[in-house]
């Protein structure tokens, strides 16, 4: 998963000091061949891809060189408008969640020993590298009809439990699995920052543990919580094999649709312009997230 | 060090239990004996292994197609992901921060979007499904981890070795190569590896670049979950899963460099 550098405590601590930096104009070159890979393969893509999305469908030839936005206009009505707003509350549900089952796991880790650190490390990032595809596998063995969940109970007497394949349940709870690491790293990256003795001060002062959480931990690790969220969120709006195995027809998102568009019914208009609006979305959601964590940011204590 | 409550020592075990349960269920049914997507505490069975490298589809998508485009991908990204990172954390220039910003751009923009812009992008020209289109892509997704790592190494290494051996007469490209370059020697191969990773387990990319030719073996998975395969997925599931901890495992122990990013 890419998106698990995005907000890195091993840049924060490296920009913290100010670098020895020379001045050396010839040696910005150093940058161009990643620069030219840039504009070659990632901006004029996107610039093709916001043209073909104003191009008209044509039957014959995929597309039309006459320009339209009736693209635009068919995104923002019915069906497509209605899976937007589904792939939204799937991606807030998930985020919500991951806050929830993340703040313990990230305390834990920026508390517990090194050595069991370097566990936990290793089980957390671990996963994030292993195929989402294969964790979307495991997630249909556990939840099937027939899977593990249902197998067991079975065997010890209750019967089957469960039946939430192919239900947005079921797409949130394997896109947890996708993004909790994400959303713990970063918290794990500002808890760390929190000395020990401000949680005992507060103990002492008569603070029991949710309140020494409230008061103290929480407000300043909400830089940390901004980027988690900011991740969990981008990460989970934008996925194909998620939902394509997980959520079946019932609980189809932008992307399943971006994705037959493009390789399915050939409407590559319709699937750039979906794509654009996704796009537009992320850089929303990143710029404002930005905005108001900056807001929220407060000196690092000493 | 700190003493944890009991609640918060069992939340913490459940929650790894439910990160690591799907993996460990792919591995348990990559062992079962029958042809059902299940796992069987009964027996064990090597036979979908078998099957993986006596068959043609798993076998050639691992060996002849995602092994060696992972092994492209993260040379490409290494090279000219390092010559970033030494621009960026050595030199100054006018419209670095700029740069910075830009050169982070392939995590901010969704992998399937990135995919599908490629996708478009090359059918102008007939050139999708090659070995040429998925290493570019994914030496694209790579660099950002790449960059990361060399920097923080740059970084921990700082100027002054540099500047000690200027000042007994080595040019600053002599410098770099004979004393910096040994020191940066497992950053750059932990860059690599995460390249190599997430080359080797992208799936989001390869779904619109791939080609009937350059099925990858996620995407091969894939395919075989929708139509209704046998455990020959879970057993190529396990190896690449084998092979991803390993390499965590090398980084992590190896070359000493600190897994959270």
């Amino acid at each position: 998963m890419p998106a698990s550098m995005r907000s890195t405590s091993a840049s924060s601590s490296a920009e913290a000091e100010s670098p020895r930096t020379v001045p050396g104009k010839p040696w910005m070159w150093l940058a161009a061949p990643y620069f030219l890979l840039l504009l070659a393969f990632l901006a004029i893509p996107l610039a093709n891809l916001g043209l073909i999305s104003l191009y008209t469908r044509s039957a014959s030839a995929i597309w039309s060189t006459d320009l339209t936005l009736q693209n635009y206009r068919q995104v923002f009505d019915g069906y497509y408008f209605y899976l937007i707003l589904r792939t939204l509350r799937i991606g807030a549900v998930t985020t919500v969640c991951c806050v929830v089952l993340g703040y313990p796991l990230a305390y834990f880790l920026a508390r517990c020993s090194q050595r069991a650190l370097s566990i936990g490390l290793f089980l957390l990032v671990m996963p994030l590298m292993v195929s989402t595809v294969i964790r979307a596998f495991g997630w249909m063995v556990i939840l099937g009809k027939k899977g593990v969940i249902n197998t067991m109970s079975q065997a010890l007497g209750f019967g089957p439990v469960i039946n939430i394949m192919y239900t947005e349940t079921a797409v949130v709870i394997g896109l947890i699995q996708i993004v909790l690491p994400l959303m713990v790293m970063p918290l794990m990256a500002a808890l760390e920052k929190v000395p020990l003795y401000l949680e005992e001060a507060s103990a002492n002062l008569g603070a029991r543990p949710l309140e020494t959480f409230r008061k103290v931990l929480l407000p300043l690790s909400l830089p940390g919580l901004f980027s988690g969220i900011l991740l969990c969120f981008t990460v989970s709006v934008s996925v194909v094999v998620t939902p394509a195995l997980l959520g079946g027809r019932n609980a189809r998102m932008i992307g399943n649709e971006i994705y037959d568009q493009v390789i399915a019914s050939l409407n590559w208009p319709m699937a750039s312009s979906l794509s654009m609006v996704l796009i537009a979305l992320t850089f929303v959601i990143v710029a404002g997230g930005q905005r108001v964590g900056k807001r929220f940011r407060r000196e690092p204590l000493r | 060090m700190k003493r944890f409550s009991p609640m918060l020592k069992a939340v913490i075990v459940l929650t790894f239990a439910a990160i690591l349960a799907p993996i460990v269920v792919v591995i348990g049914v990559s062992f079962n004996p029958t042809s059902s997507f299940s796992v069987n505490f009964g027996g064990m069975s090597l036979r979908w292994y078998q099957a993986f490298f006596a068959g043609d589809t798993f076998a050639k998508a691992l060996f002849r197609i995602s092994l060696p485009i992972a092994l492209a991908s993260a040379i490409c990204a290494t090279l000219i992901g390092a010559l970033a990172a030494i621009a960026i954390v050595r030199f100054r220039f006018a419209g670095k921060e700029l740069l910075e910003t830009a050169f982070m751009l392939p995590l901010f923009i969704p992998s399937i979007l990135l995919g599908a812009a490629l996708y478009l992008f090359f059918s102008r020209f007939n050139a999708g499904g090659t070995y040429a289109s998925l290493i570019i892509g994914h030496t694209l997704l790579g660099i950002p981890y790449v960059i990361r790592v060399v920097s923080a190494g740059l970084f921990g290494i700082g100027t002054t070795v540099e500047e000690a051996a200027m000042s007994l007469g080595c040019n600053r490209v002599t410098a770099f190569r004979k004393v910096v370059l040994p020191l940066l020697r497992s950053s750059l191969l932990s860059g690599a590896i995460f390249a190599f990773m997430v080359s080797f387990s992208d799936i989001n990319l390869a779904l619109f670049v791939s080609g009937p030719n350059t099925t990858t073996m996620p995407l091969q998975i894939f395919s075989e979950i929708v139509w209704q395969g046998d455990p020959t997925v879970a057993a190529a599931s396990t190896i690449q899963i084998v092979l991803v901890s390993s390499l965590v495992l090398l980084v992590q122990k190896a070359f000493r460099v600190r897994l959270a990013f």
